[in-house]
């Protein structure tokens, strides 16, 4: 019996060994297609044309949606209202860098592109709104281990924020940073997905204490019995009123009660 | 002269810097049928297995049909087949696959072949069963036909009765000898059984210790094998002994007539005597020499 | 050489090897297959009681970020590069929305390489094992090895012969448990997913894992980039094991020696960042899988390439190394 089934399985042996050699050989190739030089990235980035601030009170806010002002009124948002706390006179300039859906790494590029290295050393306070679409990807991991697919994502986004800060602190060694604290517009899902938010909190905490003049701002705790009021129409973003209540935590963080 | 189906010339092996075989060297003739002898541990199987590449030797060269083993390994195992201490065969295949099997590994091993050493061994019956049910002279029969499908001139046989009871080593002798003198292959045999090599080999060497300590044919070791008669009437005995035999029997103090006899005429002695009108009391081998002389030469208290 | 290499593979197949290891990979598969549909399932009910949704709306969260990533490529700031990946991430997207395939939905193909994923360390080198121990040292232990041995072949020859047939039946064994993978988990998913979008090309620059090379194949090719890694780390092992088969005349400790490395290896990762030493031994690099689905931690120095550099040293010098002992043993058994 095995005599005749013996060339049968020499052909196929041999067809399968040949495929698995080309496989392999593909996916070499596909993991090393084309080898570029770090330094390229940076200096892809197209230029801006904004006046850069020239008066010494410039607040810069740098980010995703929420560092935007998605949900508030045109032109208000964080930096707004928080200069508006500040200094009711208006003189404070506030340059919005954000880009709605913005990740860490996209947040680690821009800071790291030339044409805006004079925003960051011209600011005296740099607000900082990022990971919440980082976090948000952790939907779409496979729902078998939850705890892996955090540790892949909330690792790049530790090097990420720590490179930004770096690199803003090697531009502008004085000005204070300000780490807007995620929320959670989603209460009732997953309670262990809830508990990723706090420890992705605590991670960017850690990352604050390790630079003298980074302030970390928590939202968590305000949002989470106003959701109602604090949420936008699209029950994601923070309304007006969200906004206010985030501008001023960071008074009473930055500015102390007087 | 032509060439020996196997020579061996200085044959030794070390292990751990210590020797176990000792220049051995001793050559087999076409037709001859060579007994190993020596007792356990003497250095038999060790080596046999340096004949046949299973173990290499530190120092001496192995022949067979000529070839060399070390230079010419393929050809020289070409023109030897082996039991080394076996049966080993794949006991989750059949007696016939195991034959089919290792046919195939030679270019020249027909079906033809295969088929003529069954039949010899005598297996035709059984030979598609799993060898896992054999019983054990099965399996040496078996083991016997694997040396044998690819025709060697050589056959060289270590301890093959091994476990097989006394019907069982019968019937292997015989196939054996029979092979022997139809076929003219030569035959190597080790064993530990005097008795065996006695009734099968034309020459034996005696092994002990690593060491050939006696080479030469059975017969002149055999000359010397004496049988004692106890008789009514030994004198009378002893002139039928002599004259009818041309024998030199002598009378021990014992009153028993001893001579050095060739065991295959006993019976027409026997008869002789009977018919002479002797009363025979008992007759018995006086210990045959090769024992004598295989226990003198080995003779060992310890093993080194 | 061909009479040869067709015995040592009818001693495979006879010895009935084969069936116990397609046994133990049909366990396995069933078990896996049926705790992905568990997991799967009781996720979703989880998800709808919690959410208060009345379904676990997957498709509003995709477009969702459909919206954000589309934005994303508009901002002016996005480096070049940067683009691929977003481009990637929209059209898988896009293909999940368009087929309305909850991209979570467990798949027959995507099962193949989750099954492979998750076994590659462990469970599939020990099948390899399985199969290949007993190669040299069960003719030893049986005696057979003699009768085998004292033929007018060289060893080489008969080595040779067994290791071609060893890879022979190695392959076919990658093919069985492919096949195998995705057969019982269609039972349960009743999805082949062969035509998803899968994004793969993860490459590494200066240590840091970097998506911008990233491109889409099906997963139907993604599964056969995935099972031909396999494919070679499997002749890896089984080089490695015909080497102990060699040295060590028992299969049982054969055997053992190579559990004790397979289970050593993983606790070596641990060292991985620290001991960069680490990194040559052959445990550390059977994950060849990671690299191509992009889910590792980097370490300094190791890439696929580096990976399969590494494997192969090890299996050619467990065959050079296994040949000359082999030629020089001395057989007393």
């Amino acid at each position: 019996m095995i005599n005749k089934i013996w060339p049968l399985l020499l052909v196929l042996s041999i067809a399968l060994m040949l495929i698995f050699v080309t496989g392999v050989i593909i996916a070499i190739a596909i993991t090393n297609d084309g080898n570029k030089n770090p330094e390229d990235l940076a200096e892809s980035a197209e230029t801006i044309e904004t006046e850069p601030a020239s008066t010494a009170n410039s607040i810069l806010v740098l980010g995703d949606s929420i560092g935007y002002g998605v949900g508030d009124e045109p032109d208000m948002g964080i930096g707004k209202r928080y200069a508006a706390l500040i200094d009711p006179d208006n003189t404070i300039t506030v340059v919005n860098l954000s880009v709605s859906g913005a990740i860490s790494a996209d947040l680690a590029a821009l800071v790291a592109a030339p044409e805006n290295a004079a925003y960051i050393s011209a600011a005296d306070l740099i607000i900082i709104s990022i990971g919440g679409n980082d976090l948000n990807r952790l939907q779409y991991q496979d729902a078998l281990s939850l705890d892996a697919a955090f540790q892949e994502i909330v690792s790049p986004y530790q090097e990420h924020l720590e490179a930004t800060i770096s690199r803003i602190r090697a531009l502008n060694p004085e000005v204070q940073i300000a780490l807007i604290g995620l929320y959670n517009p989603y209460p009732d899902q997953d309670p262990q997905k809830s508990q990723k938010l706090f420890e992705w909190n605590y991670q960017t905490r850690l990352i604050a204490t390790t630079d003298k003049k980074t302030a970390y701002i928590p939202t968590d705790e305000a949002f989470n019995y106003h959701l109602q009021t604090y949420l936008a129409a699209d029950q994601f973003h923070p309304s007006s009123i969200g906004y206010q209540v985030i501008a001023d935590a960071l008074d009473r963080i930055l500015n102390g009660i007087d | 002269m032509e060439t020996p189906v196997l020579k061996v010339a200085n044959l030794s092996k070390s292990i751990k810097n210590k020797e176990i075989i000792k220049n051995i060297s001793f050559q087999l003739n076409k037709g001859e049928v060579l007994g190993f002898l020596g007792p356990n541990g003497a250095g038999k199987s060790t080596t046999l297995r340096m004949l046949v590449g299973l173990s290499r030797p530190s120092a001496g060269t192995v022949s067979i049909c000529g070839h060399a083993i070390d230079d010419d390994y393929v050809q020289a195992m070409a023109h030897v087949g082996c039991i080394i201490e076996g049966p080993d065969l794949y006991e989750y295949l059949s007696g016939y696959k195991n034959l089919e099997l290792l046919g195939a590994m030679s270019q020249h091993v027909t079906k033809t072949a295969i088929d003529d050493a069954i039949a010899l061994v005598g297996m035709e019956k059984r030979i598609h069963d799993k060898v896992s049910i054999y019983s054990m002279g099965m399996k040496q029969r078996i083991g016997l036909a694997q040396a044998l499908i690819h025709q060697p001139d050589l056959l060289i046989l270590d301890e093959p009765t091994n476990g097989l009871d006394p019907q069982g080593i019968h019937e292997f002798r015989e196939i054996v000898k029979s092979l022997a003198k139809d076929t003219g292959i030569s035959v190597l045999i080790s064993s530990h059984l005097i008795s065996e090599v006695q009734l099968m080999c034309d020459r034996v060497c005696i092994i002990n210790q690593g060491m050939l300590v006696r080479d030469g044919a059975v017969t002149e070791m055999l000359s010397t094998g004496e049988i004692v008669w106890v008789v009514n009437n030994p004198c009378q005995g002893q002139r039928i002994l002599n004259e009818q035999f041309q024998l030199d029997a002598r009378i021990t103090t014992q009153n028993e007539l001893i001579a050095a006899i060739d065991l295959e005429i006993l019976p027409k002695i026997n008869a002789a005597l009977i018919a002479a009108g002797l009363e025979l009391q008992t007759v018995a081998a006086n210990n045959t020499t090769l024992e004598e002389l295989f226990l003198s030469l080995t003779n060992q208290k310890t093993i080194h | 050489m061909l009479n040869l290499i067709r015995n040592e593979v009818t001693k495979l197949l006879l010895k009935k090897k084969l069936f116990l290891i397609i046994g133990l990979l049909i366990i396995f598969i069933t078990l896996l297959s049926y705790g992905q549909q568990y997991t799967y399932e009781k996720n979703i009910d989880r998800f709808e009681n919690l959410s208060g949704a009345g379904s676990y709306d997957w498709k509003s969260l995709a477009t969702q970020r459909l919206d954000d990533l589309e934005k994303r490529l508009d901002s002016p700031y996005i480096p070049d590069d940067g683009i691929a990946s977003i481009d990637i991430e929209i059209k898988q997207l896009r293909y999940f929305i368009d087929n309305d395939i909850n991209p979570i939905t467990p798949s027959a193909a995507k099962f193949s390489v989750d099954f492979v994923e998750q076994g590659i360390s462990l469970l599939i080198p020990l099948i390899i094992v399985i199969l290949a121990a007993d190669l040299v040292s069960g003719e030893f232990s049986t005696g057979t090895i003699k009768v085998l041995l004292t033929r007018a072949v060289p060893r080489w020859k008969i080595l040779l012969s067994k290791l071609i047939a060893l890879l022979l039946m190695t392959t076919l064994v990658v093919l069985i448990m492919g096949l195998l993978a995705i057969l019982i988990s269609y039972l349960f998913f009743g999805q082949w997913g062969f035509d998803e979008p899968v994004a793969t090309g993860f490459r590494l620059i200066d240590g840091q894992l970097n998506a911008d090379a990233v491109i889409l194949v099906s997963r139907f090719e993604y599964t056969l980039l995935i099972y031909s890694l396999t494919w070679y780390v499997a002749i890896v092992i089984a080089a490695l094991t015909l080497l102990i088969s060699i040295i060590v005349d028992n299969t049982v400790t054969a055997i053992g020696v190579l559990m004790a490395a397979l289970i050593g290896g993983q606790f070596l990762q641990f060292f991985l960042s620290d001991w960069p030493i680490v990194k040559f031994f052959f445990v550390t690099n059977l994950d060849l899988i990671r690299y191509l689905t992009g889910s590792y931690q980097p370490i300094p120095g190791m890439s696929l390439n580096f990976s399969i550099i590494t494997l192969g040293i090890w299996g050619l010098l467990a065959l050079l190394i296994g040949f000359q002992i082999f030629n020089r043993k001395d057989v007393l058994v």
